[in-house]
């Protein structure tokens, strides 16, 4: 072998042997949840912010599909290659308790810090009074509806009650339109189907802990959905339509009523402009009750990060006021952050007022291990009921029976 | 070697093996002419218009006395890609043994053993029994359904016709599209309200009412085999096309004197002659299709309630979803044997016919 041929053996060696050095000292990773096309450019805007002024950190991102975040944390950790930061739906955050991967932040936290945030969307992230991350993103879930049908067939006021709500679809249905807009499809099918099941007043959990799937109020809920459908109040192929498909039918006029984020609002502002609607609660049950999905992103730090005093100033700065507002207004989130959600912003929205006006109903998701599992037990369960595959009481019956399996381990 | 394998028309290594060793043989026997000649023969008067095994075996007969080369040597140059394989295929799979006999947290941490646990769980689970059957479906239809599109659509472009260059760039462009950007793709044209293919269909005035292809497994399944189909006929034309261009067209032009029909010729000549690549393309099909994740992933999620679960959308529900890597690890397990099993029992099979 020639001289040439060694050194560029040897450079090939040398530079694995740079890739295996650990991160630089002041460099932070952090995964970021990819929310809309918005969030890169905001990431990259702080990492020029913030690398000047604070000299010597730099600031390298991940940023990664909702649908895939999960995965790639799994990936990621089992392999011990996990970035220093990471945004993770708060929902899994027991797990990386469990797994003693997410750092406790209390050392760090100053009351003045702990201040700055609304308590409704820190308290998900406090687990056995440690708090483990930050609400980099928070929102909740109200009913949208399309004024303009509404004018069409004659109603009024948005409905107050799910018997209102199927009188209402009726009416919608007779000048042509789909009444109320039924998702049955991946992600959150088992929170639209909660919507209904909480104004029943049953609970995702039992007090004693079983799955509040076995109740009356349970199957009260599965048979209000599936005679909206049998009576074709709803968008024709329930199982066939997820989140985002429901909310173009909205945005196309299609649909009356939907239960869904406000970053629906956001959406019809660019691409449906001329769309008139309105935001209002979601529907009461025969009692008055009522329930909003509460949902909390948050930011975590790996336990085996190595800078992690650097990372910490980043979650600093990522939450002043100036930071939160440009993200969760580019977004359409909530604002977690006191002082934010005073900014007129806020306080002059109509579509936000109607969603923070529902956050004392707010449920969020239950703080239990296997929980993504029961979610997952609720929408196959769902999905059969909606396709008439089997009867509500027997799928409800089978999916609680399931849902306690792995409640007890 | 070279003498022997000269105009074999087979690109396959599993196949090249098996020349070596007649080669060999006949080059051992060659000064005698004992049976490996008297076979060749006879196999030969027996089917006048060529059958899969003569026209290599003509080819043999010109091997002539090649000095016996050491019986080492292939083991010796197959060692370094054993070795790869060994270090990509055989350290992961036992990875996944590791974590499929073992209680393991969702992050991959082994804790006790656990023996079968993993193994049984699944098999009480009638989500996976049904995935693992509607996998067995899954790949008949597409395989066959793929090959048996293919043979057609590669005896048109071996033909000789004004266009043929474009003919064959357009059966082969779905090959350049990424699987999943497809599957998105027929996601949108599915779509009940909006797709493409139901507004078709209604300007066509074929349906009244717009279908909704993908609210259940009736309508979805099939529309995910008809484009798995679609996604593999380019591979398997590309693998047919190979095949066809290595049959002498003299062949044909015999036949045709004899006044034998085209199906007849099609019967006699092309079907035996494309046989090993028929076979190359069920093996290859088989372990992609079995495999393959994107369409019915992008489509539903192996929905509606698990009903069009097949067993990767099964495992990756499992482990990423769930976070059961055990589960998922055994999965991806009874998945692996089945396609070693099926590949070793039917290039057995395979090789055996060759043999006969």
């Amino acid at each position: 072998m020639s001289l040439a041929k060694w050194s560029v053996g040897l450079l090939a060696g040398m530079s694995m042997l740079a890739l295996a050095v650990p991160a630089d000292a002041g460099e932070v990773r952090v995964t970021v949840a990819e929310y809309s096309a918005k969030t890169g450019p905001y990431f990259e805007a702080v990492k020029k912010e913030f690398e000047a002024a604070n000299p010597g950190i730099t600031i390298k991102y991940e940023v990664v599909p909702w649908d895939v975040l999960l995965q790639k944390l799994t990936t990621d950790i089992t392999a011990g290659t996990n970035a220093d930061l990471s945004i993770i739906g708060t929902r899994w955050l027991i797990d990386f308790v469990q797994q003693d991967v997410a750092e406790p932040l209390d050392s760090y936290i100053k009351p003045e810090f702990k201040d700055r945030f609304i308590d409704t969307f820190l308290s998900p992230s406090i687990m056995g009074g440690h708090t483990y991350g930050l609400p980099i993103a928070a929102s909740a879930r109200a009913m949208y509806y399309n004024k303009e049908l509404f004018e069409k067939a004659g109603i009024a006021k948005p409905p107050a009650t799910w018997t209102e709500l199927q009188e209402d679809a009726r009416k919608i249905k007779a000048v042509g339109a789909f009444g109320f807009g039924l998702q049955g499809k991946e992600i959150e099918t088992d929170v639209y189907y909660y919507y209904a099941m909480w104004s029943q007043g049953t609970e995702i959990l039992n007090k004693d802990g079983t799955s509040g799937l076995g109740t009356p109020g349970a199957l009260e809920a599965a048979k209000l959905y599936k005679s909206m459908i049998d009576e074709g109040l709803t968008e024709p192929g329930v199982t066939s339509n997820n989140r985002e498909d429901v909310q173009n039918l909205f945005k196309q006029g299609k649909v009356g009523m939907m239960i869904t984020a406000p970053f629906l609002s956001n959406q019809i502002k660019e691409e449906a402009p001329n769309l008139k609607y309105g935001v209002a609660a979601i529907p009461a049950g025969p009692t008055g009750a009522r329930g909003t999905y509460g949902v909390t992103d948050s930011i975590i730090m790996f336990k085996n990060s190595k800078n992690k005093d650097e990372a910490w100033k980043l979650l600093d700065f990522l939450f002043t006021k100036e930071q939160r507002a440009k993200f969760t207004q580019g977004e359409g989130f909530l604002p977690v952050n006191k002082e934010e959600a005073k900014m007129d912003y806020y306080v002059n929205n109509a579509d936000l007022a109607a969603f923070t006006a529902l956050l004392p109903d707010a449920r969020f998701a239950p703080v239990i291990p296997g929980w993504e599992e029961i979610a997952q037990i609720t929408s196959d369960a769902m999905q059969k009921i909606y396709l008439g595959s089997a009867e509500p009481e027997a799928a409800l019956k089978e999916a609680a029976d399931k849902a306690n399996g792995v409640l007890k381990k | 070697m070279p003498p022997c394998a000269r105009g074999a028309p087979h690109p396959v290594g599993a196949r090249h093996t098996f020349f070596l060793q007649k080669c060999v043989a006949v080059s051992e026997d060659a000064g005698r002419q004992v049976r490996g000649g008297a076979d060749i023969g006879e196999e030969f008067k027996g089917r006048v218009l060529g059958t899969n095994a003569t026209a290599t075996d003509v080819y043999l007969q010109h091997g002539t006395s090649q000095p016996m080369q050491s019986r080492l040597l292939p083991y010796l140059l197959t060692l370094p890609s054993l070795l790869l394989a060994a270090v990509v295929i055989f350290w992961p799979v036992w990875d996944l043994v590791q974590i499929s006999t073992h209680d393991v947290s969702r992050f991959g941490q082994l804790r006790d053993f656990s023996g079968l646990t993993n193994f049984s769980a699944l098999f009480a689970d009638p989500d996976f029994m049904a995935a693992l059957w509607r996998t067995g479906l899954w790949t008949v239809l597409v395989v066959g359904g793929a090959l048996l599109l293919s043979i057609p659509v590669a005896m048109i472009l071996n033909m000789d016709f004004y266009g043929r260059g474009l003919a064959r760039v357009i059966i082969m462009l779905p090959w350049a599209v990424s699987l999943t950007m497809t599957a998105v793709v027929w996601r949108w044209a599915l779509n009940g309200e909006s797709g493409m293919l139901n507004s078709a269909l209604m300007k066509l005035g074929l349906i009244s009412q717009n279908i909704q292809w993908l609210a259940s497994a009736e309508t979805a399944f099939p529309m995910q085999v008809l484009i798995g189909i679609l996604v593999t006929v380019p591979f398997t034309t590309t693998i047919f096309l190979g095949g066809l261009s290595s049959i002498p067209d003299d062949l044909y032009e015999a036949a045709a004197l004899e006044g034998a029909t085209l199906f007849q010729q099609f019967r006699e000549i092309t079907f035996p002659l494309l046989k090993p690549f028929i076979n190359i393309a069920i093996v290859l099909n088989t372990i992609y299709v079995f495999n393959s994740f994107p369409i019915i992933w992008v489509m539903t999620q192996g929905g509606p309630a698990n009903s069009t679960d097949i067993l990767v959308t099964h495992l990756y529900k499992l482990a990423f979803r769930i976070g059961k890597l055990g589960e998922a690890s055994a999965v991806s397990l009874v998945m692996f044997a089945i396609l070693l099993v099926f590949t070793m029992i039917y290039v057995r099979l395979a090789m055996r016919e060759q043999r006969a």
